[in-house]
């Protein structure tokens, strides 16, 4: 599996678009909410988290679009198949990837730009905590869409899974709530780790079932 | 040895059948050509053999365990946004490499091995993507039309290659509309699959 | 043993057969309890101490948002059977459900926003419950967008009941939404666990307009699986000699 998480970060690191492409976007939109709104800066602070949430919703659909559907058009996932029996390694490696090379960088951005908007220095990191987790929880549910809708277009994907990554937002909300109001910050954020660990465990099963149906 | 079975094969798709009670087997060192019509259910016969896809009925058994089988299919597995270097090195481990580099230069990739696939021509495309049969130690190789798009010294190199596999008892299937220049026995699939 | 047994009794041969045998008493049934318990309930159920005669959606209102759920809880009974015994009826009776489903959930959801304007003063909250019978109406929507976008018809059906599988998280996180979360919506008026909060002259009514749309869901669910077995096996023999 190791094997694998190399060969698709060798993938992405070729294929500027795919990564720096969702990082920008999201910069764009953090940075066009501010700009399209006239409230004061305080009014702004207390808004300004779902704005994070809800931009970091659409990158994460925008980043997994084309997970599969390359190696699907290609021929590439007939070989990967081939040579890997227990094929949800191979979904496992691919989801890994994404959320270390693009996922963790959208947390990232994220924290700074909360930060930007009013949240104290000590804050930060709890922020980046929440939504890394969140991200790992967000691109296994889009990854999900992704390979059901594999040829057929994003939209398909995203009506299918859409519904299933809001339960998630709704406990990103909670996180954020705790950050920006104080209490329960650690209760929420294990139950957010819990979940990310219960999504990541059987989404890439779940994922594999679904690809070698396409294959077939 | 007996390396493949398959028993009673029959194939549906949305309530039509393209094949139905098909019994056979391959020997090591044995070829298989699989004849048909267009539609017939050639490509689809590969990938029931490849246990990519679930036969509507019966069942394909491999004899020999831990199989090596190598694949080229209609698709050629290729990344469009990366070179022909890049390529082998995503589809090779570091021990395999320097054979199928080897390879590039015989096949006279070695002149646009720095230069993007996706700017490469269909049939120079098609050799890359043979790299990957040429370079692999498979006890099985399955092809699907690997001739297409080939100029005639690499269908020559194709076919003197196949011919050393087989005598190497390595087993080989294929299809393809191009007659190969090798000893095999065939398979004829019949458009009219109510027979 | 088990799955030749599924297999026998599984087919859409005999469900279409063995269906029409009661399905005229299925339906008959269902739109006379349904009647019997709207007219009761509208008519001569007692006016609620705090809602006055407004709470008589209710007996509309409940039994849809029920069956939204149940109609998903099936489909996703069928998927299983559809994905581990590889079951076709089971995936035909998940096709023809879904249509029934967004139907019902869209009842479910309008009789409460009509509900919404007396009790609330507003026809929409942005509540747990109201917000996640959004989403499972989304969903359904989104089953059948996904069934119709593949030509091939065996791995629509796979991929259909894959969703149908994954999806049924929601609809604990839906039931238990008033429970979790603090929301405008009040409690279940009917629990197993709890029993119930209303009054007898209310409880009936709704118990037998509960009972008289699952029996006419059903009915519908029926009439609509038939429809779509008949296209789907339109090149059997069997088909043929019944058409």
């Amino acid at each position: 599996m190791i094997n694998f998480f190399f060969l698709e970060a060798f993938k992405l690191r070729h294929k500027l678009r795919s990564w720096l492409g969702p990082l920008l976007i999201m910069i764009l939109v953090l940075i066009a909410f501010p700009l399209s709104i006239d409230i004061s800066q305080y009014d702004l602070n207390k808004f300004y988290f779902s704005v994070i949430v809800v931009s970091l919703l659409m990158i994460s659909f925008l980043a997994t679009e084309s997970i599969f559907s390359e190696d699907y058009e290609d021929g590439s996932l007939e070989q990967l198949h081939l040579e890997e029996k227990d094929f949800y390694k191979i979904v496992l490696a691919k989801i890994l990837t994404y959320v270390f090379f693009i996922g963790i960088p959208m947390a990232l951005i994220g924290s700074v730009f909360s930060f930007a908007n009013g949240v104290s220095v000590s804050e930060v990191p709890k922020i980046f905590v929440i939504l890394s987790i969140s991200t790992l929880i967000l691109f296994n549910v889009f990854a999900f869409g992704s390979a059901l809708s594999i040829n057929k277009g994003s939209m398909l994907g995203v009506l299918a899974s859409l519904p299933l990554a809001l339960p998630a937002i709704v406990l990103l909300g909670r996180g954020v709530r705790t950050v920006q109001y104080g209490g329960g910050f650690f209760e929420v954020s294990a139950l957010m780790a819990g979940v990310a660990l219960i999504v990541t465990a059987i989404m890439p099963i779940i994922i594999s079932a679904t690809l070698k149906t396409h294959l077939e | 040895m007996q390396l493949v079975t398959a028993n009673n094969l029959g194939y549906s798709i949305n309530e039509k059948r393209l094949f139905h009670n098909l019994t056979f087997s391959l020997n090591s060192g044995c070829g298989l050509h699989i004849k048909g019509g267009n539609g017939s259910g050639k490509s689809t016969l590969l990938r029931i053999i490849l246990e990519l896809t679930s036969p509507s009925k019966g069942r394909v058994d491999y004899c020999k365990p831990n199989l090596q089988v190598s694949y080229l299919g209609h698709k050629n597995a290729i990344k469009h946004y990366l070179t022909p270097m890049q390529n082998l090195e995503l589809i090779f481990k570091s021990s395999a490499l320097p054979e199928a580099i080897t390879w590039m230069h015989t096949l006279g990739l070695n002149k646009v091995q720095d230069e993007l696939t996706a700017n490469l021509s269909f049939g120079q495309q098609k050799k890359l993507a043979l790299i990957r049969i040429f370079a692999s130690q498979s006890d099985l190789i399955v092809l699907d039309e690997p001739f297409v798009g080939l100029d005639n010294p690499s269908r020559d190199l194709l076919n003197k290659f196949l011919q050393k596999k087989l005598a190497s008892d390595s087993s080989l299937i294929l299809t393809s509309h191009i007659e190969p220049n090798i000893l095999c026995s065939e398979l004829v699939l019949t458009d009219n699959a109510d027979d | 043993m088990l799955t030749s047994f599924i297999h026998r009794f599984s087919s859409p041969k005999s469900f279409v057969e063995v269906t029409a045998l009661f399905f005229p008493y299925v339906m008959f049934l269902g739109v006379s309890c349904l009647v019997l318990g709207w007219v009761w309930g509208l008519a001569f159920a007692p006016e609620d101490a705090t809602q006055g005669n407004s709470y008589r959606i209710i007996f509309l209102h409940v039994p849809a948002s029920m069956l939204a759920q149940l109609i998903y809880f099936f489909m996703s009974i069928c998927a299983l059977m559809h994905l581990v015994w590889r079951v076709k009826l089971a995936a035909y009776l998940i096709k023809s459900a879904a249509p029934v489903g967004v139907m019902i959930t869209f009842i479910a959801l309008f009789s409460g926003s009509i509900w919404g304007i007396p009790t609330w003063g507003t026809w929409w909250q942005w509540d747990a419950r109201i917000t996640s019978t959004l989403i499972l109406f989304i969903m359904y929507l989104g089953i059948i967008t996904l069934h119709s976008s593949f030509s091939n018809a065996e791995k629509a059906d796979r991929l259909m009941s894959i969703l149908v599988v994954v999806g049924v998280v929601n609809i604990p996180i839906i039931k238990k939404s008033v429970d979790w979360w603090s929301t405008l919506h009040q409690p279940a008026s009917i629990s197993i666990s709890e029993g119930t909060s209303i009054d007898p002259s209310m409880l009936y009514p709704l118990t037998i307009s509960i009972f008289g749309m699952t029996l006419t869901m059903i009915a519908l669910g029926i009439l609509v699986s038939k429809l779509y077995i008949l296209t789907r096996e339109k090149n059997k023999k069997w088909v043929q000699a019944h058409v």
